[in-house]
């Protein structure tokens, strides 16, 4: 796995979370930015998911695929899970469930980094 | 704080129905995958890790729809608090009978102890938006 790509969606998500906990601290529910901020780091998600498979179609071998692609499908879904909590939600719970959704994300990859070298 | 009785869904219960939405699809989608690639090595561990997720699923739901659904909410949570902490002692007693972890291995460890702590939100959580004892016609459809 490409490590500054990881390191990037890492460091993207992580400022979501900041953005979001600042959010929680204003008693704010999430706004449409916050959900742009979300579209930005899905894509990143979304570029790692194709920079991983054109690696792995081009020799580029790691221990347990089946798992490896379980964890990109499942942070390719939390985010926008997070924004239909979000919408559904007017209160500064939404930007909670947010922070919690972008702490899962960087939980996440370190799993990818850690499931990808096995 | 719910606007109404017995609803389950709003405020904190967003980030409860979250949390246990992303520990379904983690629980149920990992033990699926342990158990179709490698099930035999680890049986038993495996098929309560399934189980784990089966019941995270069926918590979410019952918490997303509230109302009518909150005995079922009930019922999962506790099954989730039994299984956590029967498992989690039965991991540290007796490790040889789990060769690879579950889900609540050493008490949800391996999840950060979210496994733990849920199912104790959860059912504090249905507890806070029990509806008002006396009859009222507040069912609220989910």
């Amino acid at each position: 796995m490409t490590v500054p790509l990881t390191v990037l969606v890492a460091v993207a998500a992580l400022a979501l979370a900041g953005w979001a906990g600042w959010f929680v601290a204003k008693d704010r529910a999430v706004i449409l930015r916050q959900l742009f901020g979300a579209a930005v780091v899905e894509g990143l998600l979304v570029v790692q998911g194709v920079v991983a498979g054109v690696l792995l179609a081009t020799g580029t071998t790691t221990g347990s695929p089946g798992l490896f692609w379980g964890y990109v499908l499942a942070s390719l879904v939390i985010l926008p899970f997070a924004a239909l909590l979000a919408f559904a939600e007017r209160t500064r719970w939404s930007s909670v469930v947010l922070l919690a959704a972008a702490i899962t994300i960087v939980f996440l990859q370190l799993r990818l980094v850690q499931v990808w070298q096995t | 704080m719910p606007p109404v009785p017995g609803e389950t869904r709003s405020g904190p219960g967003r980030l409860l129905v979250g949390v246990y939405g992303v520990l379904a699809l983690a629980a149920t989608a990992r033990a699926g995958y342990q158990l179709a690639t490698h099930g035999s090595e680890a049986p038993l561990a495996y098929a309560l890790s399934l189980f784990a997720g089966v019941v995270y699923v069926v918590a979410t739901v019952a918490l997303w729809r509230g109302g009518a659904w909150r005995p079922v909410a009930w019922a999962a949570c506790s099954v989730e608090l039994v299984g956590v902490l029967a498992v989690g002692t039965a991991s540290l007693v007796d490790p040889d009978a789990f060769p690879d972890a579950t889900v609540w291995s050493g008490f949800g460890q391996g999840y950060g102890y979210v496994p733990l702590v849920l199912p104790f939100v959860g059912l504090w959580w249905l507890w806070h938006t029990r509806p008002a004892p006396v009859a009222r016609d507040t069912q609220e459809d989910a």
